[in-house]
Parts: structure tokens; C-alpha cells; sequence
């Protein structure tokens, strides 16, 4: 609706389109000054804060956080298992969203139940009962052992606990983004591209996978964004060094009392975040452009 | 030695709230409102309700709220206890704060007891007269507590737990009794012990002090809340993590070190391990519900002990129920009360054993210490200890 206002430019069109615009003002008001009084504006004086130093303007926090091998080695661990829970939440996701998508067996249902399940545990709940289950004398460890496999290594307290205890609870997000991306591929398309001769694998390569394009990128930024803030899962999961930036952060603040170090940490793993929030705005925005114009 | 982090029973993970506990308390609570009930509504609104505050675990508070409150409700008509959860790491020194506050400006702070807050937690509120100085002519029953836990006139201690070894001694036939034999032990059985992370519980850090105490001539006393200073500190730990090192390829996993106080005792129970450091209280407990393995035994190192410390409560000057609180403070120290909390969540007793039934004393000599050392808490030996623990002896980064 507005979108038809935005591209008009008689006279008309231009009072029409700034009735259209203060609507449209009035109605994020609200929520806007909820989110620039309580984030934003904290936020920047967090952040101006860590470019301080005894009153002065000083690079001083960036020089000691770049300067510990501690703590570049803790931003590029949280980097790591971010990105390969990520890979590996996408490959699982793209599966069983394809399955649910295309499948016709009865099991959809079930799978479905059983992919969306995480959404309702909370993290705590997973992380304990993935430790009897993946953790040493847990089920997998203990069915191993009875088919006489004793060489299991477990991930319980490893870089791969945090990535498994976080694929498992991402997973329904991820799941849920692309099946709402699959939902727009057209069945039409994919008939008439089988008329044509074409395998699974060119369906899926031409059609399939650029129609579900965008809703892969917003899955992976917003995966992403996730991951990298999560505490639970590799604080119980994880190893004790080194670090995701969360726990690194909580322990920096509360038990060292360095709350410039803490607020440069987050600082950092900021500037980390607003890559990907930059390319998922891009993205959206994009969207909200593209059907602007189907709009018309 | 009161962070509630630290000494929590349950910390993160929660999962110790007792089944059997809870089951009781609900019946109590059953009770008390059909006794509740029955009570006329003006006696009621007569009633003079103290205001307590509590950080404390689940275990405790559960405890307070469903087993103490009705059985001192009972015990003193006329008085109600209003329980206020203020759980979270130090949510206690966030009222205090407001106490001191209300102190100031010679207003109601509407806290008439601290279940625990030691008034040294924050500076200044013992000395602006925010927190009333205690006696036996007030408290009679603080007479029977031990002259080692009234550091200060403020605080009351009511009950207390150690760190000490829980072990399956099907698999330990011969517990080491000393820190070298310990260590010989852990390396001779490799992979057979563990500690928690030394900031996410004080199982673990309570481990690790242990070492800081061995590398400085079993001297506690090095270790104080004033006498901090980051040279003196960084010489007088670095000898502990050479020691830890040392101990590392010989623990589960190669140095897996698990994320707190139940953590821990998980990796126990599920029989991984067959030692680890743990709280008294925790390890009690998990033997009384049958959550750990029924031959674990506790044992305390003679030569010196692992740290613990009493949970002390502490009294607001400003409380206008100054009668009512002194009941209840009196009420806290009987040795039937005590023996409740023994019974019930494993906590060591505020009062001195003697004054305790002499089998319950029997039950527990082997983790009865003589001595119950202690660390500074939260301040800055404990930031240099966390801090150095993570770079020197948790890091995977060469060692410099």
C-alpha cells in the first residue's frame, strides 16, 4: 500500500506519501524508543566507554585484548565452533527440511515433531541430558561398549560437546526458516523441469536452491547470531579452555571484576556480530525492496 | 566463605533439589495451611511477620520455606516468616546495599533477617551501624556455637560445609589421607580423578587452594582479605600451578575439567571417576538420596584440611521485630533444629557437635575437621586465583 504512495510524485502522491510516512513513524514509535532507550543507547555507552582510559581517549583495552593470547585464542574458538555448528546445522537442517518439503511417507509427521522438539527444552534441560547421554558412562559409550567398540572418545567437555549440544539446539530454528523458504518453491517448477529430463540433483541445484537462497542466508545470520551469544550449552558442554566469548565475558565481569575488560570483549565479539547483522539487513532489506516492487 | 556461587549446593545446574526434601516439605506445608486455615483471619493479620531474605540454593530455601517456617510458626504464635528469594550470585549484597541505604537516611528497610550476608561483603555496613551487634543476652543459644565462626560480633553462624574427598571405596581400598599421598594416588590411578573449574563452584577452587596452601608451607594465614598486593600474589601462586600442572595428564581425560560443583559429582556417580573434591553438604546429600554409589565414603586430609566455612546470618538495626528476630535466631541454634538441617540437607551444624546427639557426631567423625581453613572470599586473591588458574593451568596455550 504504501509502496504505491512511495512512487508516486504528483502532488497528490507527495501529501499522500507523507501521511503515509508519519503512519508508518507513529506505528514503530513505540517500539523503536523501547529499543534505542534500553539497547541502543546503553550499547554506545558501553562501547564509547572501552575507547577511554583514566578519562582519556586511549586504544589501551583493544591493545590488551589483542595482546592476550588468551583472549584472541577465545574469540577465534567462539568463531570456530560458531561456524562449523553452523555448517553442520545447515547441512542437517537443509535434509530435513527437504524431507518434510517433499516427502510423502507417513513418518513426516513424526520427523517434524522430533525436529521441532528443542524449540521447547530449555537449554539446561538439553545440556545435562545430552551429558548422560553422550558423557562417559552415557548410553552411547555404554551401547558401544556392549557391540564391543571401547575406542569412543567423548565430546562431553570438548569443543565437539559445545557443537553438538548447540546443532541440537538450533536445530527447529533453522529447520523452521527453511521450510518457510521451501514452502515458496513452486511444485509446478519442479514438474516441469522432471518433464525436461532433470535429475534430483539439478532440481535441487536450478530451482530449488535459489528459490530457498535468501531464507538460507537469513537462517544462517540469524544461526549465527545465536550461537555466538550462547552460554549455557558450552559452559556445561564445553571445554575449560579455551572459551566462547559469553562465558569468557561473564567470567571477566563477575569473578575478575574487570568490567573494561568484560565490556571490550563484547565490544569485540560486537564488531564480529555486526558483519552478519549487516549481510542478514542487507538481505531483508532486499526482500522488503523486491516485493515492493512485485507490489506495484 | 560465604559466595553463594561458590558454597551453592546446587549451583548452575540445579538439579539438586531433593525429591524426598520436597515431598516432605509439601506435606509440612499441607499441614501448615489447613493449620493456616483454621486460624482466625484477625490472628492472622495480627501476626507479626519478619521479613528474611534468602540467596541461598534451592536446598536451602526450600528447606527454609518448607521446613522451618511452619515448624517455628508453630513453635511461636503470633509470628509469621516471610521468606524473599533473592537468588542469584550475591543477590543478598544487592539488600544489604539498600540496608546500609536505609541506615542512612533513618528509614524502614523492610528486612528484618539475613538467611546469610556477612556485613564484611560490603565495606562500611558493619561500621555505619546498619547491622546490630549480637550476644547471648539477646541470642542465648549463639553461647553453644564454636568461638571460630563469631569472627565478628555481627553474624550468626548457623550452619556450614567443608570441601573434602568423596570416593567409591570398592574402588579406593587405601584413601589418601595427605596431600602427597593424594597426589601419588592421582598419579598412580590416572584418569581417576578430578576437580571443577575453580570459579564455577567451590569444590573446585577449594581443590586448587589446597595447592596454593601446600606450595606456601600449609600456611592459611598468608591469605587474607587485606593483605592482597599482585606481585606478593603472583609468587606465591605461581609454585600451585606448577603443582596442578603436574597433576594434569594424570586427571580424567587429561584435564576435562567439569563446569561446577554437580558437574563434578555427575562424573562421579556415573562412576568415571572414582574421586573427586566436593562439598560436605552436597556429598551428604547425594549419599542420603541415593544419588551417588552407596559405597562412597568422605574424607578429610589430616595434614590440612580443604577449605570451608559457616553460612553466617546477620540482623538489619533498623528491624522494629527485634523480638521476633531473636526468636528466630535462638530457634536457628537449638540442637533439635540443627539436627534437622544435618538430617535433612547435610549442612554441618552452627553450634559445636558437643552440644549435638552423640551418634549423629559418630556418624560423622571421618569429615569432622579440627580446623576449617579458609580463603578469602570473592576480592582479589580469589580474581588472581581464577585468573591465573585459566591462563596457567586450564589454557591449551604453551605455557610461558
Amino acid at each position: 500500500m504504501t509502496a504505491v504512495a512511495l512512487s508516486d510524485v504528483s502532488p497528490r502522491g507527495a501529501r499522500q506519501r507523507r501521511r503515509a510516512l508519519a503512519r508508518a513513524a507513529l506505528l514503530v514509535a513505540p517500539a523503536l524508543t523501547l529499543v534505542i532507550v534500553l539497547i541502543v543507547v546503553p550499547a554506545v555507552l558501553s562501547m564509547g566507554g572501552t575507547f577511554f582510559s583514566e578519562g582519556r581517549f586511549s586504544l589501551v583495552n583493544y591493545r590488551e585484548f589483542f595482546g592476550s593470547p588468551l583472549s584472541v585464542q577465545n574469540l577465534w574458538f567462539t568463531i570456530g565452533v560458531t561456524l562449523v555448528s553452523l555448517v553442520l546445522l545447515l547441512g542437517i537442517g537443509l535434509a530435513i527440511a527437504l524431507y518434510l518439503r517433499f516427502s510423502h511417507s507417513r513418518l513426516v509427521a513424526a520427523i517434524q515433531i522430533l525436529a521441532l522438539f528443542p524449540l521447547f527444552v530449555p537449554s539446561i534441560v538439553a545440556s545435562f541430558a545430552l551429558i548422560r547421554f553422550l558423557g562417559p558412562g552415557g548410553w552411547v559409550p555404554t551401547l558401544l561398549r556392549a557391540v564391543g567398540v571401547t575406542a569412543y572418545q567423548t565430546p562431553y567437555l570438548h569443543a565437539s560437546g559445545a557443537v553438538i549440544g548447540l546443532v541440537w539446539q538450533e536445530l527447529p530454528m533453522i529447520v523452521l526458516m527453511l521450510m518457510a523458504g521451501l514452502a515458496q518453491v513452486s511444485n509446478r517448477a519442479i514438474e516441469a523441469a522432471r518433464d525436461c529430463g532433470a535429475g534430483s540433483a539439478t532440481v535441487f541445484v536450478h530451482i530449488i536452491f535459489p528459490t530457498i537462497l535468501r531464507s538460507v542466508v537469513v537462517a544462517c545470520c540469524i544461526g549465527f547470531l545465536d550461537i555466538i551469544g550462547s552460554f549455557t550449552v558450552p559452559y556445561i558442554l564445553g571445554p575449560a579452555a579455551p572459551q566462547m566469548m559469553s562465558i569468557y565475558m561473564q567470567r571477566s565481569f563477575s569473578e575478575l571484576h574487570r568490567a573494561a575488560t568484560a565490556e571490550t570483549q563484547a565490544a569485540v565479539t560486537f564488531a564480529v556480530c555486526v558483519v552478519v547483522g549487516a549481510i542478514y539487513t542487507a538481505c531483508v532489506f532486499r526482500d522488503s525492496v523486491d516485493n515492493a516492487e512485485l507490489a506495484q | 566463605m560465604a559466595n553463594r556461587m561458590e558454597r551453592s549446593n546446587t549451583d548452575i545446574s540445579a538439579g539438586g533439589i531433593s525429591r524426598r526434601l520436597f515431598l516432605k516439605g509439601t506435606a509440612a506445608g499441607a499441614v501448615g495451611s489447613i493449620a493456616l486455615g483454621g486460624r482466625s483471619v484477625i490472628a492472622y493479620a495480627d501476626a507479626q511477620t519478619i521479613n528474611i531474605v534468602s540467596d541461598g540454593d534451592t536446598n536451602v530455601t526450600d528447606w527454609w520455606t518448607n521446613t522451618l517456617k511452619p515448624q517455628f510458626e508453630a513453635a511461636n504464635p503470633g509470628y509469621s516468616l516471610n521468606i524473599v528469594i533473592t537468588r542469584a550470585d550475591g543477590g543478598n549484597d544487592v539488600v544489604a546495599e539498600r540496608v546500609v541505604a536505609a541506615k542512612k537516611t533513618d528509614t524502614d528497610p523492610k528486612v528484618d533477617y539475613f538467611e546469610e550476608f556477612d556485613p564484611r561483603r560490603v565495606p562500611g555496613s558493619a561500621e555505619s551501624g546498619a547491622f546490630m551487634a549480637l550476644d547471648e543476652s539477646k541470642i542465648p543459644n549463639l553461647a553453644l556455637t564454636s568461638k571460630a565462626g563469631r569472627e565478628t560480633p555481627y553474624i550468626i553462624p548457623y550452619r556450614g560445609s567443608q570441601v573434602l574427598l568423596a570416593y567409591d571405596s570398592a574402588k579406593v581400598p587405601n584413601v589418601p589421607k595427605t596431600w602427597p599421598d593424594l597426589v601419588a594416588w592421582i598419579k598412580a590411578n590416572p584418569g581417576q580423578f578430578i576437580y571443577g573449574r575453580p570459579d564455577k563452584g567451590g569444590s573446585g577452587k577449594n581443590f586448587v587452594v589446597r595447592a596454593i596452601h601446600e606450595a606456601n608451607g600449609r600456611d592459611p594465614s598468608l591469605f587474607r582479605v587485606d593483605n592482597f598486593n599482585a606481585d606478593d600474589a603472583k609468587k606465591r601462586l605461581a609454585p600451585a600451578w606448577a603443582i596442578l600442572n603436574d597433576l594434569q595428564p594424570s586427571l580424567y581425560d587429561k584435564g576435562a575439567y567439569p563446569a561446577g560443583n554437580n558437574p563434578t559429582l555427575q562424573l562421579y556417580a556415573s562412576g568415571t571417576v572414582a574421586m573427586v573434591s566436593a562439598w560436605s553438604d552436597m556429598a551428604l546429600q547425594g549419599i542420603s538420596q541415593g544419588v551417588l554409589p552407596p559405597t562412597t565414603k568422605l574424607v578429610q586430609l589430616t595434614d590440612l584440611g580443604f577449605c570451608g566455612g559457616y553460612a553466617w546470618s546477620s540482623i538489619p538495626s533498623m528491624t522494629s521485630k527485634t523480638d521476633g528476630v531473636y526468636k528466630l535466631a535462638d530457634f536457628m541454634l537449638t540442637p533439635e533444629i540443627q539436627t534437622r538441617m544435618i538430617a535433612d540437607f547435610g549442612a554441618f551444624p552452627g553450634i559445636e557437635w558437643k552440644h549435638l546427639p552423640p551418634d549423629l557426631e559418630a556418624k560423622y567423625k571421618d569429615v569432622i575437621a579440627d580446623s576449617v581453613p579458609s580463603f578469602p572470599d570473592g576480592g582479589d586473591w580469589t580474581a588472581a586465583l581464577n585468573d591465573g588458574w585459566y591462563s596457567n593451568v586450564a589454557t591449551t596455550l604453551a605455557r610461558g
